[in-house]
């Protein structure tokens, strides 16, 4: 695989920075995630670590070094992450509108192909040409006002409600995952995954212009400089990771690269501790399991006549 | 420490027992639910227990792999499976989800359920916030009362009322689901199985008195959704009002959009004095259905009484 990748996450005009973004790859997988926490205190930056910290645990873990479905691997990972930042909030006994949440956007790219899930309004765009080729759709508010033609999208970037998300990661509402289609790349295409504070001050044609046809490298520190600079005063904590891809489907055997995982911000962060019950049980016998089926077969069969 | 493993569905044409699965429909902690059809093509619901920490099922694999440290827990988590078996078992009520089948297969357990077209009340609320008529709100948990009758009438506690778990068929009747934390009741045979609860849904009782459990119980969660439909947001959770009671009660919050007469019904059932709640499905289904008559014809003098009755309550 080749490809450049570069990862940035400012602060912003606020006091601490609840996002987290990551990247890490295998030989022939590569993942990428940005996480916006909300929540009072810090809980929010604690759940956009949980989120981030537990799929690159995942990808790392399964990528060996393919991912048997990207998809799967997606749905499994975001599931799970969901459930440990919830698990958390349960063990911190933290009351609900203090429960740490997170926005969550995840993007995996295997055999040139494209996959990626999100939840919340962490977006993720797929630039070609200088064009957007795909982007996510926003679980938001106001994103469902501008789809019912309620709002347009200039009106929407100022909306009082432009915060408000209806799906994420924690909280005790199932989050709502939405997945892309596959997505095949071609040589020069690029995946660009940011949280609403550098989105929110631009316009997509910002955006585009400012990733299209430069290094990652410098183009990510460019835009993120121009959403700042958008931002004001309040600016919001802004994360950007973008991803240029340099090979078209096939064109060569794959580079060998060690697998690495970027350190998320040189943040530690304390993590959940999970319930693994080791007290000794009475064992339940083959025998127990039978009696049990057949007590409930019967129940069945008699109360459906 | 390492995250829960992600456990891969079975796959898509598996042919399960009688069943090929045609897809995943959701994925908890505990199970996995499929899509699935019989031999008649009949579409179903069925559970497969696989708790996260304990079994692990890779990519490829049928089988789960459970290692030796986990087997006995594992296999006494079947037990709450079983609970869940043998409460929808007995059961059978058109507002409460069947249960057709129950089978053991790939070193774990499967329940086969009836597979419902629709959607949940939480998909509901998230889609009307903050405009769901009080009509509505009768209507359904009128409706769904009456298999929660079903539920106490056989010892049964549901103990995980909330949104998510009811489920509105396309016509709008609703149906109960998820018996996966529901007990028996009256006969406490000790489990130390750990008690799941939703937070804002879950009774104080549920987290502080175990032995208090009751019907007053699941009337607290029913209290909980109805209070999540008015605004789509859930009541403080029980856990901290036993600390710091802020409940903002629906009575004053939504005073002038709802009756007087459903806020206060609301407010009732969310009492943390489990004696202070109506204290059967029945007793609260006829309030709920009693004032559909009066409220076409309610004036004034009605709610004015109503308000005065309520301040005498208090």
């Amino acid at each position: 695989m080749k490809f450049t990748i570069y990862q940035e996450s400012r602060v912003g005009k606020r006091r601490n920075n609840q996002d987290r973004l990551a990247h890490c790859y295998s030989r022939e997988a590569l993942l990428m995630v940005v996480a916006d926490g909300m929540g009072g205190h810090l809980h929010g930056e604690v759940a956009a670590q949980i989120a981030v910290q537990y799929l690159t645990e995942v990808f790392q873990r399964e990528a060996k070094p393919r991912l048997a479905d990207p998809f799967m691997f997606l749905a499994g990972g975001l599931q799970s992450a969901h459930q440990a930042v919830q698990d958390y909030a349960v063990a911190k006994h933290l009351p609900e509108p203090e429960s740490p949440r997170t926005t969550c956007v995840a993007c995996v790219v295997q055999d040139s192909v494209a996959y990626w899930a999100h939840a919340g309004d962490s977006r993720l765009y797929v630039l070609r040409d200088g064009r957007v080729l795909a982007k996510t759709r926003d679980h938001s508010t106001v994103q469902s006002m501008i789809d019912d033609g309620q709002l347009t999208a200039t009106e929407a970037m100022q909306h009082p409600l432009r915060n408000r998300i209806y799906s994420c990661l924690g909280g005790v509402q199932t989050p709502q995952f939405d997945f892309s289609r596959k997505t095949t790349l071609q040589s020069g295409d690029v995946i660009a995954l940011m949280s609403d504070g550098v989105w929110g001050p631009l316009e997509d044609l910002q955006i585009t212009a400012g990733l299209h046809g430069r290094d990652v490298m410098q183009a990510v520190p460019g835009l993120l400089d121009e959403a700042e600079s958008m931002g004001g005063p309040n600016c919001d904590n802004l994360s950007l990771v973008a991803m240029n891809w340099g090979e078209n489907y096939g064109e060569e055997a794959p580079q060998t690269i060690e697998t690495q995982s970027l350190p998320f911000d040189g943040h530690s962060t304390q993590m959940p501790e999970f319930d693994r019950r080791s007290t000794p049980m009475p064992e339940l016998t083959d025998e127990d399991i039978e009696n049990a089926i057949d007590e409930i077969r019967n129940a069945i069969r008699k109360n459906s006549k | 420490m390492s995250p829960p493993q992600a456990n891969q569905p079975l796959p898509p044409d598996y042919q399960l027992e009688n069943y090929r699965i045609e897809r995943q429909l959701s994925m908890g902690g505990f199970s996995i639910v499929y899509l699935a059809y019989d031999e008649e093509d009949t579409p179903v619901a069925i559970k497969e227990y696989l708790p996260n920490s304990l079994a692990l099922r890779k990519a490829g694999d049928i089988l789960p792999v459970i290692s030796e440290e986990h087997r006995s827990t594992f296999r006494h988590g079947m037990k709450c499976f079983f609970e869940e078996g043998r409460a929808l078992a007995h059961l059978n009520h058109p507002n409460v989800v069947r249960v057709l089948n129950f089978f053991r297969a790939n070193e774990t357990v499967y329940m086969v359920m009836q597979y419902e077209r629709g959607r949940t009340l939480q998909e509901h609320i998230h889609k009307h916030k903050g405009e769901i008529k009080e009509s509505f709100i009768r209507n359904v948990f009128a409706r769904l009362l009456n298999g929660l009758r079903e539920v106490h009438t056989h010892k049964l506690l549901h103990l995980d009322i909330k949104p998510a778990n009811i489920y509105l068929r396309i016509d709008g009747n609703p149906v109960l689901l998820d018996f996966g934390a529901a007990r028996q009741a009256l006969e406490n045979e000790g489990q130390n199985l750990r008690p799941m609860y939703t937070p804002g849904y879950a009774a104080p009782e549920q987290y502080k008195a175990p032995d208090q459990l009751g019907p007053w119980t699941d009337i607290y969660a029913v209290g909980a959704s109805m209070y999540a439909c008015l605004g789509g947001s859930v009541p403080q959770p029980a856990i901290n009002r036993l600390e710091k009671d802020n409940y903002q009660p629906a009575a004053r919050q939504w005073a002038g959009k709802y009756s007087a007469q459903l806020l206060e019904t609301i407010d009732w059932c969310l009492d943390l004095d489990y004696l202070e709640r109506p204290l059967s499905v029945f007793a609260l289904q006829k309030v709920l259905t009693e004032q559909q008559h009066a409220v076409h014809e309610s004036t004034w003098i009605d709610s004015l009484s109503q308000r005065l009755r309520g301040l005498i309550k208090k």
